[in-house]
């Protein structure tokens, strides 16, 4: 028997030496260079002045990973900084970076390119204060074309987190096709036209949409996908969240779920599909364009509102399409919600100077424009480098592009995502409790005071 | 994918003389619509993978393509480095049944044949590591292969699998316990030693169960998403459902549904080639020990 034991070890033992190698051999080149990148890449090149690797975590789709293609010159540059990029598809961005710091493997620069926001990075103490840096390094926003009220995005009690990169904003995209059709005139691009408002966009939605029996007829006027739900009261000067969580890193002292002025703005938007019938409900859209599809791509919705990444597929789309502004809602402030993505340095990154040289190397004028064309239309936040942005889309003016994005500045409020704790709970939530009333099966003030308590419950989580 | 029952030697005999009853159409109308249901949506992703970018987003959809984009079966290599995602998905998934399989085989058998202190304990404390999810163990494991330096290797997806996993090794300790003692006795009077029995008396005979262990290894890792996406993070080493996952990773873009159908199609070939080969094995599993 212990005979038996001995040789049975002995089996188990070879077998794993012979796998350890067979495995060894198909990853063995990059284990090599895990081993010298991997601890903070401290190897000497040419025994000359040490070289430091830093790693920009980022999501494994074209429009994020075209940064790969900046780094030669970047590294050209700057001979003694290498930079990896390290990626995960959208999905697997927040855990994959969770256990990336867990493990001390943590990246040097990235962004909320997931599920989680600024917010919740910040609350988790998983960003570097960018103060000092900003500081030693005489770093201005001006010299980079950065508006100061996108900077201020980022900082909390006066100390900065972020730099912004990239920014979308809200606008309206419509079915040119559709509106000949109904022989209407094109919606406005100019923010400070007043007669553009909710109730014109209303009446022309009605004068689109046609319910037919035979859902390949079927076609409605109007989807109104403003924002995330908890973010759509602010639309009609409806305020969900208290003042303060703007300014004390995205914990609201007080919410207003419950009261009866974002009661009367939710009730706005379901009469669009309820009362008014000239947006389509959420079964529909799925029925016509899947779980995550988007029925204006089918040509199915006349005009459209939602983010301007939407554009991104506008040369695909089989319509011609133009870009409109967000009409006014009642808010003299807020027409538009603004997604400004920051640059972040990670708390435990072992290299925060080399990795902000990246990130101001990501912000100049004239890597912003060659971002634009590498990524397929991702929006700078640079306003020199914005104007080859405009023109980046064929068939439609840039002198809307221009006019709906700088309006858009100037009425936009920051996405909440971006700015409340524990964000992607809050979503979750949302989605869920806000369902029976988008099926038609409850009403808004029935779910309101419920929506109310999880939101404070999930606040102070 | 059901297997049709195969007919047993009874049933056939008595077959001719036996007339038609209403039951056995139902039921064969049943299974042929059942089977039509199951199959639609493998029609549409076959399909849809042979549409145009612009015929995909088409609603209603159509039932068949209107031009046939054959090209598509090309462009999936050159957008996702598909051949390097096939290549590396096979290595890992291949590698990880062979330790799956032999690993478990070795520990059921031990299980089922040997009688010591504790056995039923250290089963259950085995067992008892079914209950715990994956996330619970990620961010451990994660710190341990990184101190190893297996970060960006395919270490990490392979080795484990040499460890055994519970619920194989528990499948494999039912298929062992059933094995007649006597076939034991008999290969220990010839001499044999217990690796030896284990090789020549007892796999021999699990076929079916070892088939269906192989199955389950190979589907969970050639499918498996999470781990590669936390260990891997150069694309040249990335596996099939990471390339996957980031054609729809965009927020921002429509998804190539068509190519991603193209990818599923072709991701499929391994696990049917796999089953139609075990299929055999089961099949032979049971004759055999039929006859013995």
């Amino acid at each position: 028997m212990n005979k038996n034991r001995k040789s049975s070890a002995l089996v188990l033992a070879t077998t794993m030496l012979v796998v350890l190698a067979l495995s060894g051999c198909s990853g063995g080149k990059s284990a090599g260079n895990a081993l010298s990148e991997g601890n903070g890449g401290s190897t000497n090149s040419g025994g000359k002045a040490e070289t430091v690797t830093i790693t920009h975590y980022t999501i494994d789709s074209e429009d994020r990973t075209f940064v790969e293609k900046l780094i030669p010159d970047f590294e050209k540059q700057h001979p003694s900084i290498k930079v990896k990029v390290e990626k995960a598809p959208y999905e697997q961005f927040d855990s994959k970076l969770q256990t990336l710091i867990a493990g001390g493997k943590s990246p040097d620069v990235t962004s909320h390119w997931g599920y989680g926001g600024f917010a919740e990075y910040y609350n988790k103490d998983m960003l570097l204060d960018l103060t000092d840096l900003i500081k030693e390094d005489g770093f201005k926003a001006a010299d980079y074309n950065i508006p100061e009220n996108l900077m201020n995005i980022y900082k909390v009690k006066d100390h900065t987190y972020g730099i912004p990169v990239n920014m979308y904003v809200t606008l309206m995209l419509y079915n040119k096709d559709m509106f000949d059709a109904a022989n209407l005139t094109y919606p406005t691009s100019d923010y400070e036209d007043k007669n553009w408002t909710f109730e014109k966009m209303v009446d022309q939605a009605k004068q689109m949409t046609l319910v037919s029996d035979d859902i390949a007829k079927t076609q409605y006027g109007v989807d109104f996908t403003w924002s995330e739900r908890d973010m759509r009261p602010l639309f009609f000067g409806a305020q969900p969240y208290s003042e303060d969580t703007w300014t004390n890193g995205g914990v609201p002292s007080e919410t207003y779920f419950d009261s009866p002025e974002v009661i009367a703005a939710y009730n706005k938007l379901f009469d669009l599909v309820f009362k008014d019938k000239v947006s389509p409900s959420s079964e529909w859209s799925k029925s016509v364009a899947g779980q995550n599809g988007d029925p204006f791509v089918a040509g199915k919705i006349g005009m459209s509102i939602g983010g301007s990444w939407n554009l991104a597929g506008a040369n695909d789309f089989p319509f011609k399409i133009g870009v409109a502004a967000v009409p006014w809602g009642g808010n003299d402030k807020v027409r538009s919600t603004l997604y400004v993505d920051p640059l972040l340095i990670l708390k435990d990154s072992k290299h925060p100077k080399e990795a902000f040289e990246w990130i101001k190397y990501l912000i100049t004028t004239e890597v912003q424009e060659k971002s634009i064309e590498l990524s397929g239309g991702n929006p700078p936040v640079n306003t020199e480098a914005a104007e080859a942005y405009y023109k980046h889309f064929d068939g439609i003016d840039p002198q809307d592009i221009k006019n709906v994005y700088e309006g858009a500045v100037k009425y936009g409020f920051e996405s909440y995502n971006h700015l409340i704790t524990n964000y992607s709970q809050i979503n979750d939530m949302f989605i869920n409790e806000l369902q029976p009333v988008e099926t038609g099966h409850k009403t808004v003030e029935e779910v309101m005071t419920t929506i109310q308590k999880k939101v404070t419950e999930i606040i102070h989580r | 994918m059901s297997t049709l029952p195969t007919l047993s030697p009874q049933t056939k005999g008595t077959r001719r003389r036996r007339k038609v009853e209403p039951v056995k159409i139902f039921s064969f109308i049943t299974l042929v619509v059942t089977t039509f249901l199951m199959l639609l949506p493998l029609f549409f992703m076959v399909s849809t993978s042979l549409k145009s970018k612009r015929e995909m987003l088409k609603f209603p959809p159509t039932f068949l393509p209107e031009s046939w984009q054959w090209s598509n079966y090309t462009e999936i290599f050159d957008t996702l480095q598909f051949g390097t995602l096939y290549k590396n998905s096979l290595i890992i998934a291949g590698l990880s049944v062979v330790g799956t399989l032999i690993s478990s085989a070795l520990v059921a058998y031990g299980f089922a044949r040997f009688r010591g202190k504790g056995n039923q304990l250290w089963f259950i404390l085995l067992l008892s590591t079914m209950m715990l999810p994956y996330p619970a163990i990620m961010i451990p494991q994660f710190v341990l292969f990184s101190q190893m330096n297996w970060i960006d290797t395919f270490l990490p997806l392979i080795v484990p699998a040499f460890f055994g996993s519970a619920y194989n090794i528990f499948l494999l300790r039912q298929f062992f316990s059933t094995l007649p003692e006597e076939l034991f006795d008999a290969g220990r009077i010839d001499g044999c030693g217990e690796i030896r029995m284990w090789a020549t008396i007892a796999l021999p005979l699990s076929k079916p169960a070892l088939a269906t262990v192989a199955i389950f290894a190979f589907i969970y890792n050639w499918n498996d998403l999470l781990t590669p996406v936390l260990y891997l993070s150069s694309s040249e080493k990335f596996t099939l459902p990471v390339g996957m996952a980031s054609l729809t990773s965009s927020r921002f873009r429509i998804p190539p549904w068509h190519l991603l159908m193209v990818a599923s199609v072709l991701a499929m070939v391994p696990i049917v080639t796999l089953f139609a080969v075990a299929q055999k094995q089961f099949v032979e599993g049971i004759v055999l020990t039929g006859i013995k």
